[in-house]
């Protein structure tokens, strides 16, 4: 079997006083994905900050690539992938400058050849030259999933990826995890309901109080189907 | 144990102090050049050295704190700021007080007074930095690098502020080093007085120090609450 | 080094479509220039010793506005978040930085030294030559405070009172030893008769790009 992308032992974060997340046991295998569901504030995107390093967990550990978390050297980061609320593109630059100044950080090979796929993969090969200060919110989020997979990564980590995105954008973002989990990369991606991927077997999970829990087959057919919490007892 | 220990420092410093100020007044006998005035000299010093160290103490627990983590390290840094700052304080008063009656300004630009005043001034933005942060976690490490990267700075700042001031004689005084003290009863004096102001000085920062940590272990001990009521909530 | 030069080429590139930083920096060094020249009285206030003085004075006072605008450019569309999750190294993120801010300064400082030749009753000659090392010195040595001191008073409060409050008192050597190594270069002075001066400076820039370089891991992570 081969070694997990992901592994959490007793992870939890609290900020003051407030514990955000707790003892939160997970795994996560190449070629899976994971959805992690809750409402507003229930820790989700300080799950994906812990998993990407850039926030260190109060309690337990997390594990990515079999490295703890809060060391992970440039060789791991290259393989790391996140979609987020925020952008992380420059509003002055150009779509296809913001996507050369990201496969520069991420060294990645034959540079100029990827960006033009990556940009025709997503749709903006007409906006290639704009600025993304001119860009609307679902071009934005287009783009930003150019500069996530641009480098090919192994951990895919989507915060609300479907938020602010239309049917098409919508359809393009399932097919770009889809694409991912078929070459072995990993996909951690939140979302406040079940995210509807066609061809792609989810791991389900769903953050109540901090905790995370499993949801089973049936549970999963109830919370596609809109009722929530309240069925599930918790 | 550490409250006995605390305690029996501010006796000590208070029977130190009360001979340190004997000695000052009685039997020290009065220098030739300056006169009464000059006896703020024995006081105006220790705190002007306790100023220093007290800053290097700030370094080095941000040095720990960065290197072994700990909220400790940080408590220790706070409660050195603070009462380093005290004595800096002390110092350039009692620097101007000195300076009145001896040369008829309020203040004067010699070198040691200047080094002084930018370890005041360095000294105040620690503080002012740590009332400004808003994200308690950070404020820790923010503190740490601020206090290493000042405390690296302040001997370049004695060694340009020395030499500024030597280009700029006769007008400002300059109090030559060394204070060329011949009799031995003023060292004698400075001795018990420097004695008096560390411990003194020790006194404080522990009794700080002491509720600093009394703060972060209740702090702890709220965030343990926290987290028992929450785990108690479930089913 | 990979990412050092893509970081510093990006805010080039950001820099020259904006040019927001430089001319800010050139504005207020211009600024500053101006009013000294009325508040200090004509008759007694022209030549080197002047001149000198009123160029560090703007050189301070621009930096404080400037210098810190190629870090908090970041901080548009949670930039700084991409930077820290990519495997750029932070040594190399702050080398970037406080390159941007340094080349933003010497082509304000360059404008100032013009100002300040015209202002000031000075000659368009050789002394200039003399002063440029010592303005690169102290735009470096500002450089590397104000780009340590930004990731950390970005996240405070009054954050444009804590960058001068922490920045000024710690650059005082550079701020004393500039003044009379430029002095002694507008004078017509050799560089031997300045040495102490540029010493200092030297010395000054070695620790803070030196701490800069090691200590800025600290102050640009997350929680």
């Amino acid at each position: 079997m081969a070694a997990p992308v992901v592994e959490t032992h007793g992870l939890g974060k609290t900020f003051g006083l407030h514990p955000v997340l707790r003892e939160i046991e997970f795994r996560l295998l190449p070629g899976r994905g994971a959805a992690v569901i809750g409402g507003n504030g229930a820790g989700k995107s300080t799950l994906l900050s812990i998993l990407a390093g850039l926030s260190a967990p109060s309690e337990g550990q997390a594990l990515v690539f079999g490295i703890d978390s809060r060391r992970l050297g440039p060789r791991y980061r290259r393989r790391i992938g996140m979609i987020s609320h925020r952008s992380y593109l420059y509003p002055n630059l150009t779509a296809r400058e913001n996507l050369e100044f990201y496969a520069s950080l991420y060294g990645v090979a034959d540079a100029p050849t990827q960006i033009d796929t990556w940009l025709a993969r997503v749709g903006l090969e007409a906006s290639a030259d704009e600025r993304v200060r001119a860009f609307s919110r679902g071009m934005e989020q287009r783009l930003a999933a150019a500069r996530a997979m641009i480098a090919d990564p192994m951990l895919l980590l989507l915060d609300e990826p479907f938020s602010s995105l239309d049917t098409d954008g919508q359809a393009l973002m399932s097919r770009l995890v889809v694409a991912a989990l078929a070459r072995g990369a990993a996909v951690v991606a939140t979302a406040h309901a079940v995210p509807e991927i066609e061809n792609a077997e989810l791991d389900l999970y769903e953050i109540v109080r901090g905790r995370m829990f499993p949801l089973k087959e049936k549970e999963r057919e109830e919370v596609r189907h809109g009722r929530l919490r309240t069925l599930l007892g918790r | 144990m550490a409250r006995k220990l605390v305690t029996s420092l501010g006796v000590l410093s208070l029977i130190l102090v009360i001979t340190a100020l004997y000695m000052v007044f009685e039997y020290v006998p009065t220098e030739a050049d300056e006169g009464i005035v000059q006896r703020i000299f024995y006081f105006h010093v220790p705190c002007a050295w306790i100023a220093f160290m007290a800053f290097g103490l700030v370094a080095v627990a941000g040095i720990f704190y960065l290197w072994l983590g700990g909220q400790i390290w940080d408590d220790l840094g706070h409660a050195a700021a603070e009462t380093g700052m005290l004595f800096c304080t002390l110092m350039l008063v009692s620097g101007s007080l000195w300076a009145r009656p001896m040369w008829g300004t309020w203040w004067t630009w010699d070198s040691r007074l200047t080094s002084t005043f930018i370890l005041w001034l360095l000294y105040g933005g620690y503080l002012m930095l740590r009332v400004m942060i808003e994200d308690s976690r950070q404020v820790a490490r923010f503190a740490a690098v601020i206090g290493i990267v000042a405390a690296l700075d302040v001997p370049v700042i004695i060694l340009s502020v020395r030499l500024w001031r030597t280009i700029h004689p006769a007008v400002l005084v300059t109090r030559q080093g060394g204070h060329g003290l011949q009799d031995p009863r003023m060292v004698a004096t400075l001795l018990v007085s420097l004695t008096a102001i560390t411990v003194t000085f020790a006194w404080l920062f522990l009794v700080r120090f002491a509720e600093l940590r009394m703060g972060t272990r209740l702090a702890a001990l709220a965030r343990g609450i926290a987290l028992a009521e929450v785990r108690s909530g479930d089913i | 080094m990979a990412a050092f030069t893509a970081i510093l080429r990006k805010d080039l590139r950001l820099e020259m479509r904006s040019g927001q930083s430089t001319i800010a920096l050139i504005a207020l060094a211009l600024l500053v220039l101006v009013v000294l020249v009325f508040a200090l009285d004509p008759a007694v206030a022209r030549g080197p010793q002047t001149a000198a003085g009123a160029l560090w004075v703007a050189l301070v006072f621009s930096g404080m506005l400037g210098a810190t605008r190629a870090l908090t450019a970041e901080s548009e569309n949670g930039c700084i978040r991409g930077l820290l999750l990519s495997p750029a190294d932070r040594a190399g993120l702050y080398a970037a930085k406080l390159a941007a801010a340094f080349i933003f300064m010497m082509i304000a400082e360059g404008a100032a030294v013009v100002m300040m030749v015209l202002f000031f009753n000075l000659e368009f000659d050789t002394a200039l030559m003399r002063v440029a090392p010592v303005i690169a010195l102290g735009a470096l040595g500002f450089a590397s405070i104000a780009t340590l001191l930004a990731a950390i008073t970005g996240r405070s409060r009054a954050s444009d009172l804590m960058l001068p409050l922490l920045a000024v008192p710690m650059y005082v050597p550079a701020l004393i030893a500039g003044v009379r190594a430029s002095t002694a270069a507008l004078s017509g002075l050799p560089f031997s008769a300045a040495r102490d001066w540029i010493e200092i400076l030297v010395a000054f820039n070695v620790l803070f790009v030196s701490a800069g370089y090691l200590l800025f891991e600290h102050v640009i992570t997350e929680e």
